[in-house]
This record gives structure tokens, C-alpha cells and sequence, in this order.
């Protein structure tokens, strides 16, 4: 499933119109950086106000978007001054290729669930759902794992008139080949479901890929990139997105923008466990590391970052975002488990893409 | 630009050039199926550069699309890009991506859904950022007094319900081919979804558990077509069946029709423009900005306004026509052969088969490469052509197939029946025919036709019955086009099977498009292509 580096120019949504603007070192302006990041920090790059702190310290960051895993599969970074993905185990294993001494973690987000008051109603009367007593919801994601196993449909959940659909209760996640929120969200469950415990050795694979593989295969068809599902939730609402595997940031910088996106019907829940995604810039060169040391320094970058809903290290900003929008936000996260270190991470995707293979038959049946 | 007479337009790429319309077309553009071999190339905001120029600029945008998005046209050329456009058919294009035919030759491609070309080996690779323009469901949409008769008036009722209908017997509907067609395709993966008790994507051994209760279902199919613009034109002028499988979009400009939601799920065409990752680092950048121009709430709220078909951003909020309730989606199968089943399924068991007469010219004209043509695009459909889309549209089980040559006078017909198993022999027979055909004498179109149409009347009516008329000269002995059409008459109305008629050497063009408008067929012109394409797209409609 190696994909070649799907690198993009600016495209996400809301993004204007990208005038590729290339400037020389030489004449006085900013200097051009040029860096691959995981899609969803694109907004956060293209927002004029970034961009401006940026040039306050004579650089000009422009980036390139690419599947967290394609940047750390690929060989393609010589044209880069920062390799910036979602995921500490893809920044690990490219700073170990690289010979890198120094990465820059500037900002974090955990791995949440977007769903509707509705469905929380229904998942709380199934025992999924918790208050967490400190203002905010959290998902028990043992209970959820049995409940994939025991193939649960929605509309024979006790009691739920609410939403009684004839389909699986399955969160709806990106496809685990491709894109970092789904394999982050596998870190998750493969925690649970190696009894409560990292997989931290290639015997453990096998067995857990099996377990959790029914939560990306009994989908069906799932999208490559995070922002879409994400999409899907907010635009065609429960019908097609009851519940989706999200960033908190994707979820928060909505909110905060207050651009109506989020309705009163939307909820975010925490998972527990949950793992966090640690947005790990790597510099390839002395440029790049400058972009690092900026993104982890620069107050206003930070206070930026906070408002594009990330956590920095400055909780301060993100905490009086919450109050101000009164979201049902954890200050400190509890229940977080690491991530399986790279390696370990890539076999249990294998593992599942064999499984994806596994139905497969030779497609052409012959004429006669 | 497409002056082909009602009813008869496959597609701009087989466009008779010389063909006068008797009146206009219903729709500035009979949204076609299109072959990919001879797909033709629109260029918008290129005033230097005609459609024949088929080089690459670095400022220009190719996409390669499906003709479902040929309706944004006039938009797209608002959008102050250079954007050339190719049409294809779904499958087909799917095909064509996967093999790494568009790479180099397209930037961009843009299907109404990636679901099942991702699902081919090789293909996610050839594919690089995917954005979502617009979305419409696959929705059936009925008459409105059949539509109150069967208490559905409010819009409501579950695949369950409209398949117990259909298997009683109380409605008919039309659908497009889900080998050829991605709305006939989407409608058929909701119907097995909704219909099978699994609630998670299908399987093989699901699909085998819900053929049954798929054939009770399509037992009310009524009428086929190759794409999801001619199904809606052809119900639209004829009728014939109470309603149409379609997209939303599509239903939603037309008259009379209730749209019925089924509660139990849908299947959603989401329209992903999606860069191919060989695409050069210009052509990604116009991308971006042909992607960030489509999602501005501007565009996303004309795309609405003029096609009906829902926005995709959380600024635009969709319009009262689409109704209040939220609509389930319906989880898509993740493996290619779950879907393959599927479409095998409904071809070999669940829809009601096909009997295609094939009235062929052997006239003297004919010889040498010509009649090579007409038996290699034969064979083709014995299943010589190996790939998805040729095994999908080669004979099936359950068809009857009836050939009769033509040449001087009406040649001898010969029937082949395919069994409910192994088609192998009979496909066998098939080709020998096919390789047997010569060519000599005079070219009498309407003995042929005439002797189609009687043979038609002994056809079983349990079968879905056509007419191929393939010929590549004008009409030289026998009957006249007035003797056909008094003959054609005389047919009671519920017995008149369509013709499909494939233009070829130098076949008389308007003639040929008065048969397709009377019998309500549609013309293919392979007179600059190949017959084993125009061969191929027709099957979608028989």
C-alpha cells in the first residue's frame, strides 16, 4: 500500500487562492522555507496571521501536505527544510533515518470523537459513555471494542429510539493505510485490546491486529484523508457520520472560530484511553530548526497554535479558549497511553491490510 | 452543441457530425455515457486553443471526468482557470486510472465517486489529494399518483418496503447498468446493504445470502441504460416504467416525480476532484485553486442552486428542496470482490435478462476490414476482452442473443440461449458465428429491422428485449424506412423494443437517427472509432 509522497500544494478547505510566489534569498525579503507537514496542520500555515509572525522573523514558510506515514515511509525529503508529521512514532523513525540530534515537539492534540447529543443519549443508556465529573464525556473504548465484537447494530442498542439505524455502531475513522488519525486511533484500541498494554513486541501483532481489525474492515469503504470524515460529520450531520475519530484541534479550531460549524446538537468525547498526537516538527536544516524553535518559543505562534485548537505549552491560552466558548474540555488529559514505537505501529498496519487483501479473489473470471 | 435527435445521444464523442435535430433537444445537453477510447475534450476558458488540441500547456488543468459532472460546463468556465475535460465512463475511466493510462495524459481526474476505482489494485497509488465538490444520494423518484397509490406520497418508505412492492408487482422502475453506471451501481450496493441483515459493509458470502431478495427486487426493472443522463431523458419522454433510480440531483429536475427517501440507507455519490500524484507541481497548484474556487460558499451555493446537488461546506447550508431528515448512509463494500459479486450477481441472477437482437450488416460493402470489425467486436462480447469492463459486459447467463444478418434480403437468424450456469459453450457457439460472417450483396436495413421487430414479438416476455441495428451503408434493396415504421406501429405499445443503432462507414446519419428517435434507442457512431467500443457501451443499455 506504499503510496508515492502525496505531496499537495494548498488545498485544503477555506484555503484561498495560493499564489505560488517564489522569492529569492537574496533580494532583501523573507527567506523561503519549504516544509511537508501532515494535512491537517495546512490551515494553521495558511492563516495570514501565522504567516505574518513568521515573516516578523524574516522567513517564509511554505508547506506541502503528505500523510503522516508517507513522510516517514518516503525517501523524498531532500527538497525540505522540516519534515513536520502528526505522529512522534513517524517523527522518530525519520529523525533516526536523518541522523537528526534535535526535533521540536511545539503543540499536541488527542485523539477525540465528534458525535450528537442524540447518540451520546443512546451510547450513555449502553454504558459507553460516562461523565468524566470534571466537565467533560468520556468514551470507554473496552465497552466499544465488545460491542464491535459482538457485531452490535444500532437500532438493537436498548432503548434507542433516538437514532435506531439498521447499520453497525462503528466510529467512522480515515483508512488506516493511509492516513495518521486512523493509525493513532489504532494505537488506542490495540491498547485495549493487548490487555490493557502497548504492543511492544512482534509476537504481540498477530493476535491484536485480528482483534481490532473488524473496526476499519466492518466500515466498509473509508476515506484516505482526515479532514473528510471530519467534513462528512459537520455538513451531512448523523446520517452518514454518527460518530468520527477526530483530532481535538480539528474539532476546537471550529469552535473557536465560532463560524457556526459546530452546532448545539455536537458533542466531543474522550476517549479512554486515548493516545495524543504529537505534532513532532523534524529540522532538515538550520532554517527548518528555526521554524521549530519559533513554533515552540514565539508566544504569538503559540497563542496562534491555541486558537487553531492545539495544546501548547502554554496551557494558559488553550484553557481561556475553553472558558471563553464554555466547552466541555479537559484541562489535563488522564487517561493517555502511548503509542506503539514505529515499528511495531507499521507491522500491526500490515497486519490489517493483509486482512483487507484477504477477501480478495482474482478479479477477472475469464470468458469461457 | 448536441443536435442528435431525442433520445439518441450516447455522447458527444459518437456525435454524427452531419445529424440535424427535428427540434431541439429537450436539454441544452443529453447528458451522455461515454466511451473512453474516443472521449472528447472540452476545454473551457482556452479561447487559443480549439478542442482538437490535444497538447499539454503548463496553465491548463486536464481532468479526465465522468458525464455526470458535464452539467458544471457553464460554471466551470466562470472559474477563471484554463481547464480541459475529458469524458469517460465510469468503469471504464476507473480502468483507465488504475493501469496508469490518465497519468501524464491527465492532471486531475473527477469521477462522482473514487469508492470503487480505489478499490482496484494499483489504483490509490496513481492518486493523490482527493476534495470533495458536491454530493447527491441515489434516490428512487416515482410518479407522483403511483407514488400516493403505494402510500409513499410523503417521500417515505425503506428499501424493505419498496422491494415488497416490487416483488408484488405494483410499481415498475428504471435504473442505469451498475457495470457501466455509478448511480446504477450505488443503487444497487444500497439495495443489497439495506436488504441484507449484516449492517456492516458486504462480503462475498453476504452478497451470495441477498442475491434472492435482490431478484425480487429487480424483477420490477422495467428499463436499463447505460448512463444516469439517458436513463432521465428516456424516462422523461416515454415513460414506460412508474419511476427512475437516480441520482438526487437528477430526480430533482424533473417533473411529477415524488422522490422517495428510503429510510434504511443510501448510497451517496460525493463527486472527489482528486489530483493524480503525477501530476507536475503547476498542475497541483491549479488544482488548489480550481478546488478552493469550487468550495467558496459562492460556488457551493450555485452548484446548489443550478444542480441540484448539496453543498459540501458547513458555511452553505442545503436548501429546503432536500428535505429535513438526515439520510443514512449506507457502508460501501472494501473489497473489490465484494463489489465485483455484486455486479455478477445482478447480471447472472438478480435482473431480469436480457434477449438482444442484433440486426448486422453483411452487404458487400462490408468486406475486408469492415466485417473484421463487426466479428472481432463480437467476439469481444464472448468474453475475449478480459478486463473488468469486458467481463461485465460480455453475454451473461440467462440471455437469449439473436443474430440476423443482413444483406440483399434478411439472411438466416440464429438464436443462442444462455443457460442459468456455465456459459462457456454457448459463449463458444457465439464466436464461431461471429467468425463465420461474410459479406456480399445489397444492404436491405429495414428487411432486417422488419425481421428484428417480428422475431421480437415471439421473444419471451420475461426477457428484456433490444435491438442492435449495425450498418455501414444507406438502405439499397427491400423495404423502405416508411414500410418499417407502419410495421413498427402496428406493434402493441408495451411491445416495441428500443433500438440502438451503431453508425459505421458511411451509414446515412439521418436515417439512422429517425430509427433510434422512433423506437426510442439512441445512435453510437463509430464511424471514426472502434465497433468493439460502441459494442461495449451499448451493452449497458440492453
Amino acid at each position: 500500500m506504499k503510496r508515492s509522497i502525496g505531496v499537495v500544494l494548498a488545498l485544503l478547505l477555506g484555503a484561498a487562492v495560493v499564489t505560488a510566489v517564489v522569492l529569492g534569498n537574496g533580494g532583501g525579503g523573507p527567506a523561503v522555507v519549504r516544509g511537508v507537514i501532515g494535512s491537517e496542520k495546512k490551515p494553521f500555515f495558511d492563516d495570514p496571521r501565522v504567516r505574518a509572525a513568521f515573516e516578523e522573523h524574516g522567513l517564509r514558510v511554505e508547506v506541502d501536505t503528505a500523510g503522516s506515514r508517507q513522510i516517514a515511509a518516503e525517501v523524498g525529503l531532500d527538497d525540505y527544510a522540516f519534515a513536520f508529521p502528526s505522529s512522534l512514532p513517524a517523527a522518530e523513525k525519520i529523525k533516526k533515518d536523518r541522523g537528526v540530534s534535535r526535533v521540536f515537539s511545539p503543540f499536541y492534540s488527542p485523539m477525540t470523537v465528534a458525535t450528537f447529543q442524540p447518540i451520546v443519549e443512546v451510547l450513555t443508556r449502553a454504558g459507553l459513555v460516562r461523565d468524566s465529573g470534571r466537565g467533560y464525556q468520556v468514551l470507554d473504548m473496552a465497552g466499544y471494542l465488545e460491542l464491535v465484537a459482538e457485531g452490535t447494530r444500532w437500532d438493537r442498542l436498548p432503548g434507542n429510539t433516538a437514532y435506531p439505524a439498521r447499520k453497525r455502531v462503528l466510529l467512522t475513522t480515515t483508512d488506516v493505510r493511509t492516513s495518521n488519525s486512523a493509525a493513532m486511533y489504532l494505537a488506542m484500541t490495540s491498547y485495549v485490546a493487548n490487555g490493557e498494554d502497548v504492543v511492544t513486541t512482534a509476537e504481540q501483532v498477530p493476535g491484536v491486529a485480528e482483534k481490532v481489525a473488524p473496526v476499519f474492515l466492518d466500515q466498509g469503504y473509508s476515506q484516505s484523508s482526515t479532514e473528510a470524515p471530519f467534513e462528512d460529520y459537520l455538513v451531512m450531520g448523523s446520517g452518514k457520520t454518527p460518530m468520527v475519530v477526530t483530532y481535538e484541534a480539528q474539532y476546537l479550531s471550529r469552535l473557536f472560530s465560532g463560524d457556526g460549524s459546530i452546532t448545539p446538537e455536537m458533542r466531543l468525547l474522550y476517549p479512554a484511553p486515548t493516545v495524543l498526537s504529537k505534532h513532532t516538527l523534524v529540522p532538515l536544516t538550520e532554517q527548518g530548526g528555526e521554524v521549530g524553535r519559533l513554533l515552540t518559543e514565539d508566544p504569538q505562534l503559540r497563542r496562534l497554535a491555541a486558537e487553531h485548537g492545539f495544546r501548547t505549552a502554554d496551557p494558559e491560552a488553550f484553557a481561556d479558549l475553553v472558558a471563553e466558548r464554555r466547552a466541555a474540555v479537559p484541562r489535563d488529559l488522564v487517561d493517555v497511553v502511548e503509542p506503539p514505537v514505529y515499528e511495531r505501529l507499521e507491522q500491526l498496519i500490515t497486519a490489517i491490510d493483509r486482512l483487507y487483501a484477504g477477501g480478495a479473489v482474482p478479479q477477472a473470471e475469464g470468458g469461457s | 452543441m448536441n443536435a442528435l435527435a431525442p433520445g439518441s445521444a450516447p455522447g458527444p464523442d459518437r456525435r454524427p457530425a452531419g445529424a440535424r435535430s427535428p427540434r431541439p433537444p429537450r436539454r441544452p445537453i443529453l447528458r451522455p455515457a461515454l466511451g473512453s477510447a474516443l472521449a472528447l475534450a472540452l476545454v473551457l476558458g482556452l479561447a487559443a486553443c480549439g478542442p482538437d488540441d490535444i497538447g499539454d500547456h503548463p496553465d491548463t488543468l486536464r481532468i479526465l471526468a465522468g458525464s455526470e459532472v458535464k452539467d458544471l460546463e457553464p460554471l466551470l468556465s466562470r472559474s477563471g482557470l484554463k481547464l480541459k475535460i475529458s469524458y469517460t465512463g465510469t468503469l471504464d475511466g476507473a480502468e483507465q486510472v488504475a493501469g496508469g493510462g490518465a497519468d501524464g495524459e491527465y492532471d486531475a481526474v473527477w469521477f462522482s465517486s473514487n469508492r470503487y476505482l480505489s478499490l482496484i489494485d494499483g489504483a490509490p497509488a496513481r492518486l493523490s489529494t482527493e476534495t470533495k465538490i458536491m454530493v447527491s444520494p441515489v434516490l428512487l423518484g416515482l410518479r407522483t399518483a403511483k407514488a400516493r397509490e403505494l402510500g409513499w406520497a410523503g417521500g417515505k418508505a425503506s428499501w424493505k418496503q419498496i422491494a415488497t412492492a416490487a416483488r408484488e408487482g405494483r410499481f415498475t422502475f428504471g435504473m442505469a447498468n451498475p457495470a457501466s453506471s455509478n448511480s446504477g451501481f450505488s443503487a444497487l450496493v444500497g439495495v443489497a446493504a439495506a436488504l441484507s441483515d449484516a449492517g456492516e459493509a458486504l462480503d462475498a458470502a453476504q452478497v451470495s445470502a441477498v442475491t434472492p431478495e435482490l431478484k425480487e427486487f429487480f424483477s420490477a426493472q422495467r428499463l436499463t441504460a447505460g448512463s444516469s443522463g439517458w436513463l432521465a431523458d428516456a424516462y422523461a419522454r416515454r415513460g414506460g416504467v412508474d419511476g427512475i433510480v437516480n441520482y438526487e440531483s437528477v430526480l430533482l429536475g424533473m417533473k411529477d416525480l415524488t422522490l422517495v427517501h428510503p429510510d434504511d440507507g443510501v448510497v451517496t455519490a460525493d463527486y472527489p476532484l482528486t489530483l493524480l500524484a503525477s501530476a507536475p507541481p503547476e498542475k497541483r497548484e491549479l488544482y488548489g485553486r480550481l478546488t478552493a474556487w469550487l468550495r467558496t460558499p459562492d460556488t457551493q451555493r450555485e452548484i446548489m442552486t443550478t444542480t441540484h446537488r448539496r453543498p459540501v461546506v458547513p458555511e452553505v447550508r442545503p436548501g429546503p428542496e432536500f428535505g429535513s431528515a438526515p439520510l443514512l448512509e449506507l457502508p460501501f463494500p472494501n473489497r473489490r470482490a465484494a463489489a465485483d459479486q455484486l455486479i455478477t450477481a445482478y447480471l447472472d441472477e438478480a435482473r431480469v435478462p436480457a434477449h438482444a437482437l442484433f440486426v448486422l450488416d453483411t452487404s458487400g460493402s462490408m468486406q475486408g476490414e469492415r466485417i473484421e470489425a463487426l466479428r472481432e467486436a463480437l467476439v469481444m462480447l464472448t468474453g475475449a476482452d478480459r478486463s473488468a469492463s469486458g467481463t461485465f459486459s460480455r453475454f451473461r447467463s440467462r440471455e437469449t442473443v439473436t443474430m440476423i444478418p443482413f444483406s440483399d434480403g434478411v439472411g438466416a437468424s440464429r438464436t443462442f440461449t444462455l443457460p442459468a450456469g456455465d456459459p462457456g459453450p454457448v459463449l463458444e457457439e457465439i464466436r464461431g458465428y461471429a467468425e463465420g460472417l461474410g459479406a456480399d450483396g445489397g444492404t436491405a436495413i429495414y428487411d432486417g429491422l422488419r425481421a428484428a421487430y417480428a422475431e421480437s414479438t415471439r421473444a419471451d416476455p420475461d426477457h428484456y428485449t433490444s435491438i442492435v441495428l449495425m450498418t455501414d451503408g444507406e438502405n439499397t434493396d427491400g423495404a423502405s424506412p416508411e414500410d418499417f415504421e407502419s410495421l413498427y406501429r402496428m406493434l402493441p405499445e408495451g411491445r416495441r423494443p428500443r433500438t440502438f443503432v451503431v453508425l459505421f462507414g458511411e451509414s446515412d446519419v439521418e436515417e439512422m437517427n429517425r430509427v433510434a428517435e422512433l423506437t426510442g434507442g439512441a445512435v453510437f457512431d463509430a464511424r471514426d472509432g472502434s465497433l468493439a467500443a460502441a459494442f461495449k457501451e451499448i451493452r449497458g443499455y440492453q
